[in-house]
């Protein structure tokens, strides 16, 4: 007896290793949120058949321990392999063993511990052996509990970096630009250092470095004391976030790109999203919005008066800055005069006209004339991995758009498949989006309707959307021809094996494999 | 030994040169590269460059990669780190170091949690990998001077010359050599004494940021005000479109050596002597830029190139190696910069024979520690002045 419970408590333990390495990892992927840990272990046991019955299986066994110890044997080689695809080391996001982590970790071992611990104290061999396979299955609820246990402690310590990063601020005395929205944001980021960087000297956070612990690391590390004007992204995945970074950054210049249903399962709806976003306005001399979003508008209307407000435009004529779309150029028109045309490549994908006019208004404002302004437009950079072209070896074209999806960047992104292979095959490989929160299943349905209206071959990647992308696919006519497969690398050789000279194919989104 | 003579005999900038002092190749050494520059990343290249090289060279014992942020802390990085590891800022393997003068100072590794007590780093000799901002402007050097670290490239004073467009030229045109017209310009500054269009450049600096040419006077002004780049203070020069740039490398050890002519193809856009692409990139000198090498020119303009390059090795007092830019329309042939610290050490520019990196940074290396830098000397100061001084205040007390 005792010896059968000894073999599955050792079994239980190694499970547990193997799930936390799992769970682990999502925590570090899902931003070391309690709530995400647990809503992806929900997502990931319910979200397939076979895993559904691996950990209702696994949860008997853990049950049937509390009189035969022995059944926790079965629960240990459950929870060692499954979920199902829910791979131990990542393919797109590996774990990374860093400080905070490894902290993560032992206070979720000792949780484990004082679980298994109270389980033999009140049932001795078979109460430890139970308690020990429950909580291996439990491991995710562990893990969120270390979490939740230890945000003081990173708080305090991210105390630290802000007092340091506060400290070089004061000394550099940069002019600081703020930069939030949905979506845009690192787009709107790279166009405003771009447009000011022959004229001042200027630092932009790296990546989409957005949020507490990667703009400390922007100012410690990448603000050189000469810097004029440092421009830093802002995100947001709450109320409160916004304000908080503005605390210490102080942007003098406020600039919000857009507001959507982006991290709407965390904010709740889109109004909250924009009191959000708008907090970055407090404190701000200077607010640059894109008023082609009505949300924007509005707010430019209820701001006037208490700060300068630039009303920004990819399409409104009158807008205080407008970047208007020409047959193979841009026009910038400034207070609803004609400043300059810039041409465009033809080959490259144009640069979004929104966060173009958001930029230039900043450039405006901080000197740049409208000529130099102008000049620029036509060779704003791009952002690695959203809507790159290139060529395959294959001879097709690839349009790289997997950095992440949104409603209104997929829109663009189809228009933009549709004009480039108006002949050959025009095929999509996604996953869908995600965090949309209630309108995660509405829009994408959505995208499958519009995308099986554009494109002749529909590659669906994964689980976590499947079945929204196939209900908007019915809603056309003639729907293109489906193809299902559960990694992005089947997708690849997929396209490789189909496609040819003259076709395109559109990656829009790359779920990271911590989504089913 | 007749051309190393010739240096000291010649030499500027006090490169103090101590006959028989050669002491062979310093085993360890460290490579320096980054820094608060718009050539940091650029800088980052040639240092890892440097750090490779010299992990193969025959005599070096141990290669330190020392990195310098944007934000000025030092730190140590292992030695296999590559580029994409300060993609983001500083790479998560790094280690903080501070710098201390004065002797027995240098890179130390602070103590911290159990190993309270702070460690030197053992270093023979640093090869500077610096382009732009205070690596190459004779702050860095300076630094080291006062730490009695050796160092590769140019002295403080040197590197001071060097990044001063302004001092420069004055040395040149003083020494009798040719250079195109340059004036210095600031709000209260009067028309230049030649046509526009116009050349505006920042007086300091290495990279292309903030060079543009202008029509006239008045948008000179202007601009002077708008663009902080030249908030340190600028120059003008007449901007001639059908000039090109040539431009070589020098070298000062083991003696006086000149690379191939090198004609650099840059992209010219509407008035703009460099594309804003690559003036917002603001790199040089990379191995991967468009180029004619050896230039395609009349063997008596390459003449003359290397009779003006050996007069500005001299009159600058070069040490390590250099890379010293011409201006010509084919026939006529001005002196226009020094970059004394230039993108991947100029080494690709040694092509007949070629000049392996390693082999560049072993001779470096090698002058670093044979001819110092610096040498201080309290000569003079023997107390009689204090002694004075000391009476004064008693008859005044």
């Amino acid at each position: 007896m005792t010896a059968l419970a000894g073999v599955a408590l050792g079994a239980c333990v190694a499970a547990s290793i193997l799930a936390a390495a799992r769970w682990l990892r999502v925590a570090q992927r899902e931003h070391y949120l309690a709530a995400g840990v647990v809503r992806f272990a929900w997502r990931w046991w319910t979200g397939s058949p076979l895993n559904l019955v691996i950990g209702l299986g696994a949860l008997s066994g853990a049950a049937a321990a509390t009189v035969a110890p022995g059944a926790a044997i079965a629960t240990a080689a459950l929870v060692g392999f499954g979920p199902v695809g829910l791979n131990l080391r990542g393919r797109t996001s590996r774990l990374s063993w860093t400080r905070r982590l490894s902290l993560v970790a032992a206070v979720t071992g000792v949780i484990e511990g004082a679980v298994v611990g109270l389980g033999a104290l009140a049932g001795g061999w078979s109460g430890a052996a139970a308690a020990i396979a429950f909580s291996a299955l439990a491991v995710p609820l562990l893990v969120a509990g270390a979490l939740a246990a230890l945000t003081p402690v990173e708080n305090r310590l991210a105390q630290g970096y802000v007092r340091r990063a506060s400290e070089l601020l004061a000394r550099a005395r940069p002019l600081v630009v703020g930069i939030t929205g949905s979506y845009g944001k690192t787009t709107t980021k790279n166009y405003v250092a771009y447009l000011l960087g022959g004229e001042r000297s200027v630092v932009a956070s790296p990546r989409s470095f957005n949020n507490r612990a990667g703009l400390t690391r922007t100012v410690i590390e990448h603000l050189t004391p000469g810097t004029d004007v440092l421009v830093a992204e802002m995100g947001a995945y709450g109320p409160g976030e916004i304000a908080d970074l503005c605390s210490w950054l102080r942007p003098e210049v406020a600039v919000i790109t857009s507001i959507g249903p982006a991290h709407l399962e965390r904010f709740g709806s889109l109004d909250r999203t924009l009191e959000a976003k708008a907090e970055i306005t407090s404190g701000a001399r200077l607010a640059v919005l894109n008023v082609d979003d009505s949300r924007l508008a509005a707010l430019a209307d209820r701001l006037e008066g208490t700060l300068k407000v630039v009303r920004a435009s990819g399409s409104d004529v009158s807008a205080d800055v407008a970047v208007l779309g020409l047959d193979h150029g841009l026009e910038l028109r400034v207070a609803g005069k004609a400043s300059g045309v810039a041409r465009l490549d033809p080959e490259s994908p144009p640069p979004i006209r929104t966060n173009a006019a958001c930029a230039a208004a900043v450039a405006l404002e901080l000197g740049i004339t409208p000529e130099q302004v102008a000049g620029r437009l036509g060779s704003l950079p791009g952002v690695p991995n959203r809507l790159q072209p290139y060529r395959a070896a294959g001879g097709y074209r690839v349009l790289d758009d997997t950095f992440n999806s949104n409603p209104a960047g997929a829109r663009h992104a189809l228009e933009v498949l549709a004009s480039l292979a108006p002949a050959g095959r025009r095929m999509l490989v996604t996953p869908g989006m995600v965090e949309l929160g209630r309108e995660q299943r509405a829009e994408n349905a959505a995208l499958g309707e519009a995308a099986a209206a554009v494109v002749t071959d529909f590659v669906l990647v994964g689980r976590t959307n499947r079945a929204a992308l196939l209900e908007g696919c019915r809603r056309v006519a003639a729907p293109p021809s489906l193809k299902m497969v559960d990694r992005r690398e089947e997708a690849v050789a997929w396209a490789q094996a189909e496609l040819g000279p003259g076709d395109v194919v559109l990656f829009e989104n790359d779920l990271p494999d911590h989504f089913p | 030994m007749s051309n190393k003579r010739g240096f000291s005999d010649r030499g500027a900038f006090g490169v103090a040169e101590r006959e028989g002092r050669e002491t062979g190749l310093p085993a360890r050494v460290a490579v320096i590269y980054g820094g608060p520059s718009p050539e940091h990343d650029v800088s980052v290249l040639t240092g890892l460059q440097a750090v490779h090289a010299l992990q193969r060279a025959p005599g070096v014992n141990g290669v330190r990669s020392l990195y310098w942020s944007k934000s000025g802390d030092w730190y140590e990085v292992p030695a296999a780190t590559e580029a994409a590891g300060f993609l983001e800022g500083v790479p998560s393997s790094a280690l903080r170091l501070k710098l201390i003068s004065g002797p027995g100072g240098g890179f130390v590794r602070p103590g911290s949690g159990l190993r309270a007590r702070e460690s030197r780093l053992e270093i023979d000799a640093a090869v500077i990998c610096c382009h732009g901002g205070p690596g190459e402007d004779g702050s860095l050097q300076g630094a080291l001077d006062l730490t009695g670290l050796p160092y590769t490239g140019p002295t403080a004073a040197g590197a001071a010359l060097g990044m001063d467009k302004l001092a420069f030229a004055a040395l040149v045109v003083y020494a009798g050599l040719p250079a195109l017209a340059r004036v210095p310009l600031d709000d209260k500054s009067g028309e230049p004494p030649f046509a526009p269009p116009y050349i505006l450049k920042p007086r300091f600096g290495g990279s292309s940021i903030g060079i543009e040419v202008v029509a006239d006077f008045e948008t000179a002004r202007a601009r002077l005000m708008a663009n902080s780049h030249l908030r340190r203070g600028a120059v003008l020069e007449p901007y001639h479109e059908e000039m090109f740039d040539l431009q070589l490398a020098a070298r000062s050890w083991p003696e006086l050596q000149l690379s191939a002519i090198e004609r650099p193809l840059r992209t010219r856009q509407g008035g703009e002597i460099l594309g804003y692409q690559d003036k917002y990139v603001g790199s040089e000198g990379m191995t991967s830029a468009p180029r004619e090498l050896p230039a395609d020119i009349e063997p008596a303009l390459a003449e003359r190139i290397y009779e003006l390059a050996t007069e500005v090795a001299s009159i600058t007092g070069l040490r390590g190696v250099a890379r010293i830019d011409f201006l010509s329309d084919g026939e006529d042939l001005f002196i226009n910069e020094i970059n004394t610290i230039p993108g991947s050490l100029s080494h690709y520019l040694w092509i007949d024979p070629r000049l392996p990196l390693a082999t560049l940074l072993t001779d470096l290396l090698a002058e670093a520690t044979a001819r110092p830098a610096a040498v201080y000397s309290a000569a003079g100061s023997d107390g009689s002045v204090l002694r004075v001084a000391g009476s004064i205040a008693s008859k005044l007390g």
